[in-house]
């Protein structure tokens, strides 16, 4: 099963055992202060979560304090998981992924965690502002436009990174993960800036800045979530199982069809509303087209993985990841069909859309970003998680939770929806008939965050080396006695 | 405010030129050979195809608590 | 695939093509569009928001409401906006042109707000909805905003404004809601949204 075990050319094997640990060391400070953020931001945006859900079928819980009205801890909510939980989460990842694709250690070891601190009090500040106040009440950007700048600086530091490191490359070839990376830390910048300016200058009016705010937030999904999202996939299942990729020239197909195609699917949120007609079917066309990326990218995996899906037992990365790419799959289709008119026509303005969302930037990017930490964070600290159990925990409690979460706000939407196009019914009879599928979102909510205490608990352990320590990466040595290392090799 | 537009449609046009010009090229140069050494550039001597990399803690026989 | 420059052209290329589609072409259509003359009243539509309807908008805004309210009534035969009398006519662009932000929303927890104006016109309702939603809606799940409010025991020197709540509602005896400037400006703000004036593309 493993050639590990055949003797090697010592030197060359010395070489680049040392050249892996060299990079996962560079990597170290940057990539565990982003890590640590994002799992700060996890428990926040979860606090937060919670308590949007519980006022929503209970509206007098906590109803006294304007700075906890459900329209500020909805999007303080919402601001905290996007770019504090999912982006920093993000950020540590590519980094790492790049720094192993290009082989060369990771720059700026002193800047990039000032860039992380920066990162950090910009959410920071942008989920207070919302609390406060100060929401731009433009949703998915609900945090000021200052922010641009800040978050501007950041990327420009990961920007020159990774430039630096793919100019200094040793292998010719460009790893398919690599472009969907280059993807994202172009596309994010450019994209929140025109944004800001579109959204807050006379550069866009009226109307117009509705179709510039969904071209933004759709775009954030499919330009720098989902890119790092799969390029973590593209990595970690072919790394895990130790099978290369089933078909590289899908893999280009898919990628470059994702670019043009998720592009202009932004307008499917604007369906009957007051745009041009011609702007409507754009969206739609483009949501259609998005078929031919997402069964690339399917297909991919899956061959990738068939045969060898009993690894799912043994390693909570591959658990994680290969939820996550299923339900890439799962909500790419959903929100496909969602954008025909017949199928918008009963879940726009209802949970159904909530459930859709949360199948995308939970269920498919979180539970990867999961298993991108519980494969790194050992490589750059040199130890192991410390409990197995807790990790089950996590995984059964987050996996289940969301499913009920899918499960429950989908049937309820659906029903919703179908009765608001029933004008005989009236408006509140159809609230009432919700509020129990709220209850279960909220069941299912308590779940989960159940489970992002338990990793949070493991990281915290993590980054204490309470697990057994490893002298190299997980797995690489258990063959080998510690007198065997290479010099430099330890801590 | 017309000139603005129409720099930007010529920018977009012209990227998109370039784009597909970019393409061609690329698959002249041979850009889209060996991709099946590109798939397997992720792998090297000590974890090469075959090798597992990942699994639950306290499953190696000699990972040893930290003294 | 092996050059970054190649690489970065194609991406920045792809997003830029969009934002020209999705963004400035459509902003090239809609720009020159004017409010719509009402000969009778002499006046132009839609009219703008002013004074304390202006204020009230950012009130709307910070508060969250779009979170659960839409303002965009959607066309004949598409779903039942028009049959639930949110509107007389479909919501179309004219409508919006001074909005800033449109706050068209994306959730109906509760119903759409493009005419609340011509619906409600009473503030004493929305008033008492503001303070406590079940007091006028039974079952509604719409969070309280008593923070927008006063509570008074006694009926002396009570502005004008001031609301008396139900007796259900105030179980302590007879109590008056008075309501702050932002619930003031909020509910001006709402008495403001009517779209129900004619437009040429919407008869």
């Amino acid at each position: 099963m493993t050639s590990a075990s055949q003797p090697l050319p010592p030197a060359q094997d010395e070489r680049e055992r040392l050249t892996r640990i060299q990079i996962d060391r560079s990597c170290r400070q940057t990539v565990v202060w982003y890590y640590s953020s994002a799992v700060f931001w996890l428990l926040v945006g979860s606090a937060l979560a919670l308590l949007a859900s519980i006022k929503m079928h209970s509206p007098g819980f906590l109803a006294g304090w304007e700075w906890l009205t459900f329209g500020r801890v909805r999007p303080a909510h919402l601001a905290a998981m996007i770019y504090g939980w999912g982006s920093m989460a993000g950020v540590g990842t590519l980094l790492w992924l790049q720094a192993r694709l290009t082989r060369n250690r990771l720059p700026f070891p002193t800047l990039f965690p000032a860039t992380a601190i920066i990162w950090n009090l910009t959410v920071a500040f942008g989920v207070v502002a919302i609390l406060a106040g100060y929401s731009t009440s433009i949703e998915w950007i609900e945090i000021p436009p200052s922010t641009a700048i800040l978050f501007g600086f950041c990327i420009a530091v990961i920007i020159a990174a990774s430039i630096r490191m793919f100019r200094s490359r040793e292998s010719r070839h460009t790893y398919v993960s690599q472009w969907y990376l280059f993807g994202a830390i172009f596309w994010f910048p450019l994209l929140y800036v025109s944004a800001q300016i579109f959204l807050h200058t006379p550069a866009a009016a009226g109307a117009v800045k509705a179709a510039a705010n969904w071209w933004f937030a759709h775009n954030v999904l499919g330009l720098w979530f989902t890119p790092i999202g799969l390029a973590t996939v593209y990595y970690l299942i072919p790394k895990v199982i130790g099978r290369p990729v089933h078909s590289y020239h899908l893999s280009l197909l898919g990628f470059w069809t994702l670019a043009i195609f998720y592009n202009w699917a932004g307008t499917h949120h604007l369906i009957g509303g007051p745009l041009p007609a011609w702007l409507i079917t754009v969206g739609i066309v483009g949501s259609v087209m998005m078929f031919i990326p997402v069964v690339t990218v399917a297909v991919n995996h899956h061959l990738t993985m068939v045969g060898h899906f009993h690894h799912l037992r043994h390693s909570p990365t591959l658990r994680f990841v290969v939820y996550g790419a299923m339900c890439y799959t799962a909500v790419s289709f959903q929100g496909s069909l969602q954008s025909l008119r017949s199928v918008n026509e009963i879940s726009h303005f209802t949970h159904y859309t909530i459930a859709h969302a949360h199948l995308g930037v939970y269920a498919f990017f979180t539970m990867v970003m999961f298993g991108a930490i519980y494969y790194v964070a050992p490589r750059l600290l040199n130890a192991e998680w410390h409990s197995a159990g807790w990790i089950r925990v996590h995984f059964w409690t987050t996996a289940v939770g969301m499913a009920l979460y899918w499960l429950g706000l989908t049937w309820a939407g659906w029903e919703q929806g179908r009765m608001m196009n029933d004008p005989r019914i009236p408006f509140l009879d159809i609230v009432r008939f919700t509020v129990p599928w709220l209850w279960s979102r909220s069941a299912a909510g308590v779940l989960m965050t159940i489970g992002h205490i338990s990793f949070a608990w493991l990281f915290w352990n993590m980054l204490r080396r309470r697990g057994a320590w490893l002298p190299g990466p997980t797995l690489l040595f258990w063959k080998r006695s510690p007198e065997s290392l290479p010099e430099g090799a330890a801590e | 405010m017309a000139a603005f537009y129409l720099a930007l449609w010529g920018l977009a046009a012209v990227l998109g030129a370039t784009a597909i010009a970019a393409l061609v090229w690329s698959i002249r140069r041979g850009e889209f050979d060996n991709l099946r050494e590109a798939a397997l550039s992720i792998f090297d001597e000590d974890e090469p195809p075959g090798a597992i990399t990942d699994a639950f803690p306290a499953r190696h026989p000699r990972s040893s608590r930290r003294p | 695939m092996n050059r970054a420059w190649l690489l970065t052209l194609g991406v920045l290329a792809t997003l830029i093509a969009s934002m020209t589609g999705l963004v400035l072409l459509p902003d090239r259509q809609l720009r020159p569009t004017a409010p719509v003359r009402d000969e009778d009243r002499d006046i132009t539509l839609p009219a703008g928001y002013f004074g304390e309807a202006e204020e009230g908008r950012r009130v709307y805004m910070d508060l969250g409401c779009i979170y659960c309210h839409t303002q965009q009534v959607r066309p004949e035969g598409f779903g039942a906006d028009l049959e639930r009398g949110w509107g007389m006519r479909r919501s179309v662009a004219r409508d919006y042109i001074y909005d800033d932000p449109p706050l068209m929303g994306t959730m109906r927890t509760g119903p759409d707000l493009m005419n609340i104006g011509a619906r409600q016109p009473s503030a004493e309702w929305h008033y008492l909805h503001l303070y406590d939603p079940r007091i006028t809606s039974p079952g509604s799940i719409m969070p309280p905003h008593r923070f927008l409010f006063d509570l008074r025991r006694s009926a002396d020197g009570l502005p004008a404004d001031a609301v008396r709540l139900p007796e259900a509602f105030s179980p302590g005896g007879p109590a008056w809601i008075v309501p702050n400037p932002r619930a003031r400006r909020l509910v001006a703000y709402l008495l403001s949204l009517d779209h129900n004036y004619e437009v040429p593309e919407a008869r």
